[in-house]
């Protein structure tokens, strides 16, 4: 039972991007770019004999054509199938033997890849990623054989899943121009009709130092891994072509759009997306905090308004996803058994009234700042932790140093800021609204 | 046809002028291995027999408190989902504070604090600490489990508890509970609507009275304390629970099928199955079986990407996202676990491949190189698992809690590098079971339930519902008299008759759906004695016209017309007969009644009809009214084979004869609904309208 009502959780978090980093104890690195364009970041900590190697694309979902959605996450797939010098199916293998463990992971606006390994084997994670970056190599086998597990990813993790389907769906109406407008696992039949040469073009065009971080962090020696890095990285040539990027250009909301999607479900579900700034920006910060004033702990607003007191809810969340360029605010929620959707969503936004002609209370203010303290300290205790926020940062902001300033950013918020955006941005003219209905509700 | 497989379809970047000095041929050498130091905890004992750990680590400035209970699983029996609640209302509301004030207070210092059946877990910023743990201690000592919260809390988990009927893995979770565990087992009951009404006040009050007690109790606390300040503030926080009597208990070990099972939940237009091979083991914690086996399971498909299935079934077959095995130790009884989400057309061949490895596991030692490198795995996550000072604390715990040796985990890496090829293949025999396994899946019952029984040595599907509760298919074995024959005969009665059937002339039928938003019409022209024509169309433009003229058919749609044969033709033959269920004897169609069977709640008789021809349909006829109420039957369509389950609801008497007047029909993921709008009976249809140019 409890299982269940956690799965919820889980899943409500699972569109979440999480971006809080920083630390009351600063965290010490040191940076350096090679000749090629390759910008590196080391952050030694020697508590545990343990490693990351971990380097970050600046390429996403957003970076897609239109006509082949889902591609940049394909391709991180093709990334595991092997290189010039490491056959198909070693990479891993070459990672596991060493007593280590990768993955990566691709979101809308890059693609991450790491690899854990014991510190004696630091050359090996160097020669691994150098080796992806300077030549990958494909076969039609493993073209095939990634486009079938892709598909059974689809399916998995967004349309055989209940809910799996409400980013998506999000998307598609929240954005009209912007790349935003697709997902990141994107289409089957795009993926599908890619052909060969795209994979090639895609590498030449992103897969290129000049538009990547390396991060090493943990059980280093500065002095010995800054050679090494040099070693491996220093020759693989820069790109020469222009990357595409887009622009932040989805025109101002004006009118509220509503629809109602019908999947394999049991119970409903409302999902309002507001358009919110683009991560970094003073109003994002305030954006994020007045997420935590409504959903975060059990006396946030919407928890105990609609779950607690009102019983209307079985769940609400309200989730602030942090892209690059301007994204949107989630507010989830699910009714109890037998609550009509519509009553849910005129209490839902009843708080939100609230909230823009209210000013909070300097109580309720300083429990936010409470709460993102306590987030922030324990969002960088682990060296995989640390690598992923000092790479994001510097992606976004060329600044990694942003992993000790984030702190001050929140606490610097103050209560009119959190009333300015919520009346800037959570307004019903600059949101979509999703009624998620189970399919026997359709006729 | 075979492809041609180019080894090399193309390389990225052809030309590189590296250095000379590196090579990028093989991979470098690693340096000496780092030694691996698993720190230092320190333990002491309330007067009232609260055991407490502390591990201190002063990286950040965060402290955690938890509190686990020390006892043996309770049977809940009817009202199963008791001791779960009991944990959550720990919460819910002390002699000293309503449940929002707990909550705000929780909230106010940033701070996390959650209660469970079997203890409390809360952790706070270093500054915060004596706030956190005087809440912590008035949730523990003083709790008042307020009806009204309790009240609102089983309102909750009845709304939650419907999603898992749209969940798969769901299902083989409770699939697990019920069949591998078994309803004599604390762990294979399973929370149902049933057994949340069931519980009361009492059972919550009672339960926590019993177990919470300091005695049977350990506190581990992490973080950025030293540990004789640990020990002033445990004191103070915790040192006036008093001790108390906690009842034991012991089960029986649940026994493994002496052959393998199949068991299946039907989640309804699902696309994929969620599969499981499992079977309980008695594998107690820290036996010295459980480092030689985790490393035979690392081999087969645990956590490692070089696993067995995984390879086999992503990497090779693609079938799936991911799979793996598990195999756990438990004090009362461990489990082994396969499991993977696949396509529903290869859930039986998916199965195949993970009883495949499993059999060559135990018949065929390992590779060395499979091994060592699982070796190292397992040892690369040990180090890793360090990083956490809760790690260091959960060894602590489970060195006291399952009285392992002190050394057991500083000796643990060199018990690892001693696990040989034969010790794997012992493991193997002993934990391995292919054959007598249960072999669980939930999907799509009408795609994937013909293709299981093969797999159980009955050569049966046993069917549960999503909570894992048998679905009852009674054995018609009951009326020895019954034949198909005769429940066609109560079928012909039950629609009017066999007279008013056979005076029936012809009918005309409309009928409307909707599809994404548009309605689209559909009219059935039938004509004794064996004339039919359907057309479909939307907004008055006609989609798709299928007519049978009593010797050919053809279908036209978007302008192309294709004329019918073999198996289409037939169908399209046995559609214009309306009074088909009449001859079956004389077109010599054989009828087999097969079971009795619930169509939603109502109990049917479930007859096979195989046409001369040979295509067959499972017909549904209501036990007690006799009409026809479902119909599942296998279609060619342009993605291959597909099943398609056809409801007959809302019967209606029309001039004396009965009429469904609410069809739905599901293809696969596809549903349709059709809606009888009008009907004429006998109205004098020419022969002309069935003409085919």
């Amino acid at each position: 039972m409890k299982n269940r009502i956690k799965f919820l959780a889980v899943l409500l978090l699972s569109v979440m991007a999480v971006t809080v980093w920083g630390q009351a104890n600063k965290i010490e690195f040191s940076e350096f770019t090679l000749d090629n364009g390759l910008h590196v970041i080391l952050q030694p900590d020697n508590t545990t004999p343990n490693i990351i190697v971990s380097i970050m694309y600046h390429v996403g979902s957003k970076n897609e054509m239109p006509d082949r959605t889902g591609f940049a996450h394909f391709f991180e797939h093709l990334m595991f199938e092997g290189t010039s010098n490491i056959p198909r199916g070693m990479f891993s293998r070459y990672v596991e033997e060493a007593g280590g463990t990768l993955n990566a992971g691709t979101n809308f606006d890059f693609t991450m890849y790491y690899v854990m390994l014991p510190s004696n084997q630091l050359e090996l994670g160097l020669w691994l990623e150098s080796e992806r970056l300077l030549h990958p190599k494909v076969d039609s086998v493993g073209i095939a054989t990634q486009k079938g597990v892709v598909t059974e990813e689809m399916k998995q993790t967004r349309d055989n899943q209940p809910y799996g389907r409400l980013l998506v769906e999000t998307v598609s109406r929240a954005f009209t121009t912007h790349p935003y407008r697709w997902d990141v696992i994107g289409s089957d039949p795009h993926i599908r009709n890619a052909r060969d040469h795209e994979f090639v073009d895609f590498h030449d065009m992103f897969y290129v130092p000049n538009n990547a971080v390396l991060v090493i962090a943990g059980d280093i020696d500065i002095s010995e891994a800054r050679p090494l890095v040099e070693k491996y990285f220093g020759d693989i040539p820069a790109g020469t072509k222009e990357i595409r990027r887009p622009l932040p250009n989805e025109p101002k909301r004006t009118v509220e759009v509503r629809d109602t999607v019908y999947d394999n479900i049991q119970l409903p579900m409302i999902i309002q997306a507001y358009h919110i700034p683009g991560s970094g920006t003073n109003d994002y910060y305030a954006t994020e905090m007045l997420g935590s004033l409504l959903s975060e702990g059990k006396s946030s607003r919407l928890y105990k308004s609609l779950v607690d007191e009102q019983r209307l809810a079985l769940q609400v969340a309200a989730v602030p996803l942090g892209y690059e360029q301007p994204g949107l605010t989630l507010i989830i929620a699910i009714p109890q058994m037998g609550v009509d959707p519509k009553v849910l969503e005129d209490a839902m936004n009843k708080e939100l009234e609230n909230v823009r002609t209210k000013l909070i209370s300097e109580k309720e203010m300083e429990k936010l700042r409470n709460q993102f303290e306590n987030q922030v300290v324990n969002s960088n205790t682990t060296i995989s932790s640390r690598a992923m926020n000092l790479a994001q940062n510097y992606t976004f902001f060329k600044d990694a140093n942003r992993i000790n300033t984030t702190l001050d950013k929140y606490l610097s918020v103050t209560r009119e800021d959190l009333q300015k955006v919520a009346n800037e941005y959570f307004r019903e003219n600059n949101r979509v609204v999703l009624y998620f209905l189970p399919k026997s509700q359709m006729n | 046809m075979k492809k041609l497989l180019y080894i090399f379809i193309f390389t990225f970047v052809a030309a590189f002028t590296g250095k000379a000095q590196l090579d990028r041929s093989q991979p470098p050498k690693p340096g000496q291995a780092p030694t691996i130091n698993i720190g230092d905890y320190s333990k002491f004992t309330l007067p009232n027999g609260l055991k407490v750990i502390v591990v201190e680590n002063h990286q950040v400035p965060v402290i955690s408190w938890q509190l686990t209970l020390d006892i043996d699983p309770v049977m809940e029996g009817d009202a199963k989902g008791y001791v779960d609640l009991a944990g959550d209302l720990l919460r819910a509301g002390t002699k000293n504070r309503s449940k929002a004030q707990l909550d705000e207070e929780i909230d106010f210092i940033g701070a996390s604090l959650s209660t469970y059946a079997t203890g409390l877990y809360g952790s706070s910023l270093t500054k915060h600490r004596e706030k956190l743990l005087s809440l912590m201690s008035d949730v523990l000592l003083n709790p008042t489990f307020p009806q009204e919260e309790m009240d609102k809390s089983l309102a909750q988990y009845l709304s939650a508890l419907p999603i898992q009927e749209s969940d798969a893995n769901a299902m083989v979770d409770n699939l697990i509970s019920s069949v591998v565990y078994g309803s004599e087992h604390p762990y294979g009951e399973v929370v149902t609507k049933e057994s949340l009404g069931n519980i009361t006040r009492n059972h919550v009050t009672d339960y926590y009275q019993t177990y919470f007690k300091p005695n049977t109790a350990y506190l581990v606390v992490v973080g950025d304390i030293k540990a004789k300040d640990a020990k002033k503030l445990v004191k103070k926080y915790f040192g006036k629970w008093t001790k108390g009597e906690v009842p034991r208990k012991n089960y029986n070990l649940p026994s493994s099928p002496a052959a393998n099972k199949v068991a299946l939940a039907n989640r309804e237009g699902a696309v994929q199955s969620v599969i499981a091979v499992s079977y309980p083991v008695d594998l107690k914690p820290g036996h010295p079986d459980a480092i030689k086996s985790s490393v035979m399971n690392g081999i087969l498909g645990g956590g490692v990407f070089s696993g067995r299935l995984m390879q086999n079934l992503r990497e090779d077959k693609a079938y799936t996202y991911g799979a793996n095995s598990s195999l756990s130790s438990d004090r009362l009884v461990g489990r082994f676990t396969a499991r993977t989400e696949v396509g529903t057309n290869v859930t039986d061949s998916a199965l195949v491949e993970i009883l495949y490895e499993m059999n060559r596991l135990v018949n065929e030692p390992v590779e060395q190189e499979a091994l060592t490198l699982v070796k190292n795995y397992l040892n690369g996550s040990f180090a890793r698992s360090l990083e956490n000072p809760r790690t260091i604390a959960n060894f602590a715990l489970n060195i006291e809690r399952y009285n392992l040796p002190k050394d057991y985990y500083a000796t643990y890496l060199e018990k690892l590098a001693s696990v040989s090829v034969e010790d794997v293949s012992a493991m193997a025999k002993k934990y391995i079971h292919p054959e007598n396994a249960w072999i669980l899946v939930g999907g799509n019952k009408a795609d994937v339930a013909p293709r299981l029984a093969r797999f159980s040595e009955a050569n049966e599907v046993l069917f549960y519902d999503a909570y894992g509760r048998p679905v009852e298919t009674t054995e018609v074995s009951v009326d020895a008299d019954l034949t198909a024959e005769k429940v066609i005969e109560k079928y012909v009665e039950a629609l009017g008759g066999k007279e008013k059937l056979l005076a029936l002339k012809d009918v005309v039928m409309k009928m409307t759906t909707s599809m994404q938003g548009m309605t689209i019409e559909m009219s059935s022209t039938r004509k004794a004695p064996d004339k039919v024509l359907v057309t479909t169309s939307m907004g008055g433009n006609v989609l798709q016209k299928q007519v049978y003229d009593g010797s050919k058919g053809v279908v036209t749609a978007m302008g192309q017309t294709m004329e019918l044969s073999g198996k289409q033709l037939e169908d399209m033959k046995a559609q214009a007969n309306m009074t088909l269920e009449l001859d079956y004897g004389k077109l010599g169609y054989e009828l087999k009644l097969l079971e009795v069977e619930n169509v939603g709640d109502k109990p049917a008789y479930k007859i096979q009809v195989t046409s001369p021809a040979g295509s067959s349909v499972t017909d549904y006829y209501d036990l007690e009214n006799g009409l026809k109420v479902k119909s599942v039957s296998s279609q060619d369509t342009q993605m291959g084979p597909m099943t398609v389950t056809t409801s007959y609801e809302d019967y209606r008497e029309v001039e004396g004869l009965k009429f469904p007047f609410l069809i739905k029909q599901q293809a696969g993921p596809q549903s349709v609904d059709l809606k009888l709008v009008s009907i004429e009976l006998n109205k004098g249809v020419g022969d002309d309208v069935f003409s085919i140019n």
